[in-house]
């Protein structure tokens, strides 16, 4: 399954300037045109992201308890992006959940890692697209939550491969 | 914000040179509104985090002050911030604002080796963190808006591995 974003622009020419590859680094950015949009992909990649979690938690009593916070910080976030789509006279979610079992991805920490990027990335980049003050404060506090999940799994990911 | 955070994010936002109106915002007694003018004013607050961050790598690195087996993490967060300060210098410029130069009278000179080293980094990342945070909804632009969403990731990430480092907790099965 594609995901895609139909069209790339760059960020900003500086950053093509940095010398390492960090998030802000990033050369290329999605475009999105409305709120809906942004909540609609945040909705479909939290999901997805849920689903390999409590798979790996399963597989993985080691992992359960960060699972279980990722998911209680997720359950959060949903919370607030209903409340956000009221401010914004927004229809509900139509997000399956959980997903069915021909769409469930895998549930290695590198794909949690990989699905946890593309989560915190279209937080970043749908942030100029809410048009809301208020909303962009909300989807913030929870990219924040996010990237430190990100950068938790980068560490646990670094640290399997380092043997 | 609770209070002994927020003073201790107006006082490394002070050390790092930033000015009364952006401390007056950090500080929660003034809001932000979303003009041209709040937009530069947080750039160059941001721009005199990033200043402060890149020195304080840059004097860790050179004297050696990070633990050898952290030395390659120093290393592209310094570069990280070389790149966040870069960009913003840029994005002042585009608009014909003058960008504020790094201070000449950091202070590290009592720093020790070792984890206050990195209790050092982590202020500042930390800091920076929250003023971001905090700012992030005044801005008007969507290029900075973006831009400054990816630099809040960058910076999270620093203090995610720092904390780690330094043994603090990373993350609460609370949520928070």
């Amino acid at each position: 399954m594609s995901h895609l974003p139909p069209t790339r622009r760059p960020v900003l020419k500086a950053l093509l300037a940095t010398p390492l590859l960090s998030a802000a680094g990033r050369a290329e950015a999605r475009d999105y045109t409305s709120a809906a949009e942004v909540l609609a992909e945040v909705d479909r990649l939290e999901a997805d992201l849920d689903e390999r979690l409590s798979l790996l938690s399963a597989g993985l009593p080691a992992a359960a308890p960060l699972a279980h916070g990722i998911l209680a910080d997720h359950a959060r976030h949903r919370e607030a992006r209903v409340s956000l789509r009221r401010r914004l006279h927004l229809p509900g979610s139509n997000v399956d959940r959980p997903a069915p079992p021909e769409r469930r991805g895998p549930a290695t920490i590198e794909a949690l890692r990989a699905r946890c990027e593309e989560l915190v990335h279209a937080y970043a980049e749908g942030l100029p697209a809410l048009g809301d003050r208020v909303a962009v404060d909300v989807l913030a506090h929870a990219m924040v939550d996010d990237a430190r999940h990100l950068a938790i799994l980068q560490m646990w990911n670094e640290a399997e491969q380092g043997g | 914000m609770a209070d002994d955070r927020r003073a201790f994010l107006v006082a490394t936002a002070r050390a790092a040179g930033l000015g009364a109106p952006m401390l007056a915002l950090l500080a929660g007694t003034a809001a932000p509104a979303r003009s041209e003018e709040n937009d530069l004013a947080i750039l160059s607050a941001a721009l005199m985090l990033e200043h402060h961050a890149v020195a304080l790598y840059g004097h860790g690195l050179q004297g050696s002050l990070f633990p050898p087996g952290l030395r390659a993490y120093a290393t592209e967060f310094r570069g990280d911030h070389q790149g966040h300060r870069d960009t913003q210098v840029a994005i002042l410029e585009e608009r014909g604002a003058a960008a504020p130069a790094s201070r000449s009278d950091y202070d590290f000179a009592g720093l020790p080796a070792g984890d206050a080293f990195i209790r050092a980094a982590l202020e500042i990342e930390v800091a920076a963190q929250r003023a971001y945070t905090a700012l992030i909804s005044g801005i008007r632009t969507n290029d900075y808006l973006l831009s400054a969403a990816f630099i809040l990731i960058d910076e999270v990430r620093h203090t995610t591995v720092w904390r780690r480092v330094l043994g603090l907790e990373i993350y609460s099965a609370s949520g928070r």
